[in-house]
């Protein structure tokens, strides 16, 4: 608190100084450890066990939390498009306008923001508690590099995962848009179908699986880097998973503006 | 961890389930009951004198950048999604702005910023509360006759409800702003046609108004209970602020659905 | 188990290290509630009661937490001031008493520091200053000396005496450190595996009847521990 009380004393220009330069080494930390775990992966070598176990911690923790978002998610957008259905009598189109929010927008980035809620913010914890611990320097010690044996693994299973995670969280979403269309506006999951296979394409669908994968690479590079920067005991803990999570949803907001213009 | 463990069988994982069912609705009973908590220490006002103001120019400080960063482009996203859209199918895109407008009045707009705020203010309050926890400074207040709820969490409420309703209007116009821009560079649509108030009705405002409420007062009570919770060292820190960010943004998407649904069928009825 | 801690006296109890010391000491204000039993001081009910009447409870007693617990977002002054801040007391008596607690803990003059500019043995002096301040009937440290080198344990403890020896309040210390406990405290008490091995006179406790608390207290390798 006596912290904030100093910045108000400060003049904006200095803060807004202070922070460009902070989210400057911020991005140039994260870049860097977007080098070096890319070098470990070409030729790709990593501590299989590690990757699996990884891949079933992350994987099976947030199914959970996952589906039960895509589910609401899916109500939500039925609901929002009930509002229109209502005014035009348009109940052909609340199947395509759900799915084409869903699959190209919708899903993806809430699905990568409770991603990162969940696991993203649980691995810089977890890193954050190695690191205030020693627990890095012991595998230096140990002429282990905690790059390839910790950092490299979780980066795979992350981006796998969250992938993974979007198709199932995609055909939930679904399935809630249909049961609340029945519910709420009565529309029949027979047209509700129809209107979302005639009016998408593949593509859309693939729009949003490309997404989330660039999204579980930041979430996991954002994370490891806050991770294995924390000073300062369970206090510095507790401040890099507020800080991770908040550069993984900023992250997730610019890259989704670039790839929606870049992918077709 | 017993989330390591894979369930042995479909008796197990049923039973994993109803197991989950119960600890939701037990959380939920104790959340409602801070809630009704906090309230008390709202009103009663054992808090520190300034501290409401300060709690207000953190949450603002912290979040405004923030909220214009990830609005201003969700914004821009949505214009060119919906434009992309609107021009394959139908190829008018004059309704465009109004419509846009009143779907970030009455969902989008408070619900994103929400979002953006459970994660950043959210799990801020969960890493203060739970390091406050874990080094007994909490324990340190009771034994001073000051009960922690009133003393923390009470004026963080107060601070969340205003000042997340302060970001979501200035969100809205981010991310309205945004979009126009993006409309009329990409798609060459007249900023007079998109800039159109006129869909944006009573109804629109109310349902806008009542989720930044609910939302404002759900994501300090949350994120502080995860932070009262809190145990052992920097672990437990770490856990209380994951479960703060995910706890939530849950309870805002949940939130969402029950007013969103709410308000649909007062639309029914209305016409 | 059955604890008794008569009024005016220096109680220490002492015990192997993670065997519930502190909690039970947590226990004693409520701060933690107990599943079964019953705790007492005076004649008021600490098990069982609402946090507001735990809250005038604790009013009559200070407390000494073993990783100091300062507030860090105030400062060393304000941090001593707040126990009687919340009690209402006026501002200029408030300041007169926090310069005086201060200074019996040889620390006057660092009411404008923030408590991270401080060391360990000077965070433990501002805890107890702040434990004290309000001049409560009971005052319950929690390993007032862990950490600290002989000579500042030796300090700790003289002025925890001299302050009781001047208010006459009851003192309940916990702590691993047996020896300096011992030649504080006038009863003593063991606990051990959820049990109370032995509660009597601090200077019989060496000749203990229990095996386990002589071996414990002379620190020998053979025994039942």
């Amino acid at each position: 608190m006596t912290g904030a009380r100093r910045a108000a004393l400060r003049s904006p220009i200095e803060t807004l100084g202070a922070t460009a330069m902070q989210v400057a080494r911020e991005a140039g930390g994260i870049t860097l450890l977007a080098g070096r775990v890319l070098r470990c992966l070409v030729p790709p070598s990593m501590d299989g066990r590690e990757l699996t176990r990884n891949m079933y911690r992350m994987g099976n923790r947030s199914v959970p939390i996952v589906a039960l978002t895509a589910f609401f998610v899916g109500g939500i957008m039925v609901i929002q498009a009930g509002m229109y259905v209502r005014q035009f009598n348009a109940t052909g189109l609340v199947g395509w306008g759900a799915g084409y929010a869903i699959f190209r927008e919708i899903g993806p980035v809430l699905i990568a923001l409770m991603f990162s809620g969940r696991v993203g913010s649980n691995n810089t914890a977890e890193l954050g508690t190695m690191t205030v611990t020693e627990q890095l320097d012991g595998l230096r010690a140990l002429a282990i590099d905690p790059i390839r044996y910790l950092i490299v693994p979780r980066v795979v299973a992350m981006m796998v995962m969250l992938f993974i995670l979007t198709v199932v969280g995609d055909l939930v979403s679904i399935a809630g848009g249909m049961l609340f269309s029945r519910l709420l506006i009565g529309i029949d999951p027979s047209t509700f179908y129809y209107s979302l296979v005639d009016n998408l394409d593949w593509i859309d669908f693939v729009h949003g699986l490309v997404k989330s994968a660039v999204f579980g690479l930041s979430i996991a590079l954002t994370s490891c880097y806050f991770g294995v920067s924390v000073r300062g005991g369970a206090v510095g803990v507790g401040r890099a998973v507020n800080a991770a999570v908040v550069a993984a949803a900023v992250s997730i907001m610019l890259l989704d503006f670039f790839l929606t213009f870049l992918l077709p | 961890m017993s989330e390591d463990r894979p369930a042995t069988g479909p008796r197990q994982r049923i039973e994993r389930l109803g197991a989950a069912a119960l600890d939701g609705l037990a959380a939920t009973g104790q959340l409602a009951g801070m809630l009704g908590a906090t309230w008390r220490g709202v009103v009663r006002g054992r808090r520190p004198p300034g501290e409401v103001a300060n709690q207000m120019f953190v949450v603002g400080n912290k979040s405004l950048l923030f909220v214009a960063v990830t609005l201003g482009f969700i914004g821009m996203v949505m214009v060119y999604q919906s434009c992309l859209q609107l021009e394959r199918i139908t190829g008018d895109l004059s309704r465009i702005g109004p419509e846009f407008l009143k779907l970030l009045v009455q969902d989008f707009g408070p619900t994103i910023t929400a979002l953006m705020l459970a994660t950043r203010v959210g799990a801020g309050i969960a890493a203060e509360i739970g390091s406050m926890v874990v080094t007994e400074q909490v324990d340190a207040l009771r034994m001073s006759g000051v009960t922690p709820i009133d003393y923390l969490i009470a004026p963080r409420f107060i601070a969340c409800v205003v000042m997340g309703a302060v970001l979501t209007v200035f969100g809205v116009a981010i991310a309205y702003l945004a979009g126009g821009l993006t409309a009329w560079s990409s798609f060459d649509l007249n900023p007079r046609l998109f800039f159109d108030p006129s869909r944006v009705g009573f109804l629109d405002l109310g349902l806008g108004l009542t989720k930044t409420l609910c939302y404002g007062m759900a994501i300090p009570v949350i994120s502080g209970a995860c932070g009262l919770r809190a145990r052992g060292g920097s672990e437990g820190v770490g856990a209380a602020t994951t479960a703060a960010v995910i706890g939530s943004s849950l309870a805002v998407i949940a939130l969402d659905l029950v007013i969103s649904g709410v308000g649909l069928l007062l639309v029914g009825h209305g016409r | 188990m059955d604890l008794d801690i008569p009024p005016g006296s220096r109680f220490g109890l002492i015990g192997p290290a993670a065997g519930g010391k502190s909690v039970l000491l947590k226990l004693l204000v409520g701060l933690i509630a107990a599943d079964a039993g019953e705790v007492t001081i005076g004649d008021d009910k600490v098990t069982g009661a609402s946090e507001d009447a735990l809250m005038a409870v604790r009013q009559r007693v200070g407390m000494l937490f073993q990783n100091y617990a300062l507030f860090d977002f105030l400062s060393v002054g304000e941090n001593v001031a707040f126990p009687l801040v919340r009690r209402g007391v006026p501002r200029d008596e408030i300041d007169q008493r926090v310069r005086d607690r201060l200074r019996a803990v040889g620390l006057a003059g660092s009411e404008g520091k923030l408590p991270s500019e401080l060391s360990g043995g000077m965070k433990k002096r501002v805890g107890i200053a702040r434990a004290t301040v309000a001049r409560p009937e009971i005052v319950l440290y929690d390993e007032p000396t862990a950490g600290l080198d002989p000579v500042t344990t030796s300090k700790i403890y003289d002025l925890i005496r001299a302050d009781q020896a001047e208010t006459g309040c009851t003192v309940v210390a916990v702590s691993s450190d047996v020896d300096a406990l011992v030649g504080f405290a006038d009863r003593v008490a063991m606990l051990h595996q959820g049990e109370i091995r032995y509660q009597g006179p601090a200077a019989a406790v060496r000749d203990a009847g229990d095996p386990a608390v002589r071996q414990f207290v002379r620190g020998e390798l053979e025994g039942p521990l």
